[in-house]
């Protein structure tokens, strides 16, 4: 008889204690502005994953998700800017430096997230500023951050380098939902 | 015993939840999720080969504009400048109507000739979740001679002008290099030389291009007769490369065949290779989005 009770307590405290909160339609675009031509594409397949036990946060960002205005400046971002064959996924995967549980008190807090971000098959280690914030038992992750295209080996032809920016504004929006 | 074991089991369960316990962030990501079905893109760079139509259509709402030109032939040597002195000339507006379907209309300088086409992409190659190892694509054009009437006083139909050609288009990218397609033809003329001549003739083709860089590939195309081969007429083949730059598709080429239009090129080719009746041609693409997607 004591034995259910304890089994069934020892798996409510599991439970509790996956302290993961995930989305799978978060956004990223980034905007390329250059004198001669303005390129933006928008995704909404981003997944992201927070671990609040310890701050451990990851995310992953399928190319082909990616939607530009004109159905050519998609095929060649996929094609050949991004090789999205070889490599279907941007990814992030590190830790938000010093978290704190204390964060989690409705307001807005300016962190970093600090790690590896791989783009383009190329993982370089970046610290990421972004703004999270917990709202209703969910937590808003904003951020903002650069993407230098040299850095990732995407390489730019002379023929277009007037049209491409050489580093690319990423802005990440994502509400994570307890798992 | 009974304590122990619920020790234990205590123990089992309540671990794997401490942060000892990490499984990689990056896989609870991909955890039950579908691996999504991919369609394969970008098997050619344009929608023709060299002359023979590629798998690939005008994106939705997307106007695709060709001109392209066949010069002399190489072998009327130097006082022609190797044939770059006579060039015929096409002018073609293909326009997406869906990712799927696309309609055109085209005009050539050789026989003063009107088309009229669409092309619709059947089955899509597909990879990712669900694998589908071809594309087939259909094309359909008709094609209107417009010269004069060589003898005016008798009775002449319109519909003499007429030739029809109907293509299955199987297509597959094998790598990102190397794609090929295998293209059957049916070609339906109106009007034939003599009684004797057949209507119909039937052509195979293979035609393929092989990536160097992203940016430049090696194409080339061969036709051979299955039924029907005219007299005097010769399987066309062409050998050239695509150049991208942006918006732009660059196609420079070898051909024994000066139609650039399917009804002349698969069955009114009389130049040969080894004779060096060999025409230097460009097919020069630009795309223009008309209409939001």
């Amino acid at each position: 008889m004591k034995t259910p009770l304890l089994l069934v307590c020892a798996l409510l405290a599991t439970a509790g204690s996956a302290q993961q909160f995930m989305t799978r339609a978060g956004s990223v675009s980034f905007h390329s502005s250059t004198p001669v031509e303005d390129i933006s594409a928008a995704n909404a397949q981003m997944s992201a994953v927070l671990n609040t036990a310890d701050g451990g946060f990851a995310f992953q960002v399928p190319i082909r998700g990616f939607h530009f205005e004109k159905a050519l400046m998609e095929e060649h971002f996929n094609e050949n800017y991004m090789e999205s064959e070889k490599f279907p996924n941007a990814t992030f995967k590190g830790n938000v430096v010093g978290w704190s549980n204390a964060w989690a008190d409705g307001k807005p807090h300016q962190v970093q997230a600090k790690g590896k971000l791989s783009v383009h098959g190329v993982e370089v280690e970046r610290t990421i500023p972004a703004t999270i914030q917990n709202k209703g038992g969910k937590w808003v992750i904003q951020a903002r951050f650069e993407i230098p295209t040299k850095d990732h080996k995407i390489s730019i032809p002379e023929v277009v380098r007037e049209k491409i920016a050489a580093s690319i504004p990423v802005t990440v929006n994502c509400t994570l939902d307890p798992r | 015993m009974t304590r122990r074991a619920v020790g234990v089991l205590l123990f089992a369960v309540l671990v794997p939840a401490t942060a000892r316990f990490q499984p990689d962030l990056l896989d609870v990501l991909n955890e039950g999720v579908e691996v999504p079905v991919v369609p394969v893109s970008a098997t050619f760079k344009d929608t023709r080969v060299v002359n023979v139509q590629s798998n690939e259509t005008a994106a939705s709402g997307v106007l695709h504009f060709v001109i392209a030109h066949r010069f002399g032939r190489l072998n009327e040597g130097a006082y022609a400048l190797w044939g770059l002195d006579n060039a015929s000339m096409r002018m073609a507006f293909d326009y997406g109507v869906t990712d799927r379907l696309q309609v055109g209309i085209g005009r050539s300088t050789l026989r003063k000739t009107l088309e009229a086409s669409t092309k619709l992409r059947v089955l899509r190659q597909t990879t990712g979740g669900r694998t589908f190892p071809i594309g087939l694509t259909l094309f359909s054009s008709v094609f209107c001679d417009g010269l004069r009437w060589t003898e005016p006083e008798r009775t002449n139909y319109f519909t003499s002008r007429l030739t029809f050609v109907h293509q299955a288009i199987f297509s597959r990218k094998f790598n990102d290099d190397l794609s090929l397609v295998l293209v059957p033809s049916l070609i339906h003329r109106n009007l034939v030389p003599t009684p004797e001549v057949e209507h119909d003739v039937v052509t195979v083709g293979l035609g393929g291009r092989y990536k160097l860089t992203s940016r430049f590939s090696l194409n080339g195309e061969f036709h051979p007769f299955v039924t029907g081969r005219p007299a005097g007429a010769q399987p066309s083949l062409s050998l050239g490369c695509d150049i991208e730059t942006g918006g732009h598709v660059f196609q420079l080429h070898l051909t024994n065949s000066s139609g650039m239009f399917e009804s002349a090129f698969l069955t009114k080719t009389d130049g040969s290779w080894g004779n060096g009746d060999i025409y230097f041609g460009f097919n020069l693409s630009r795309v223009f989005t008309v209409r939001d997607r």
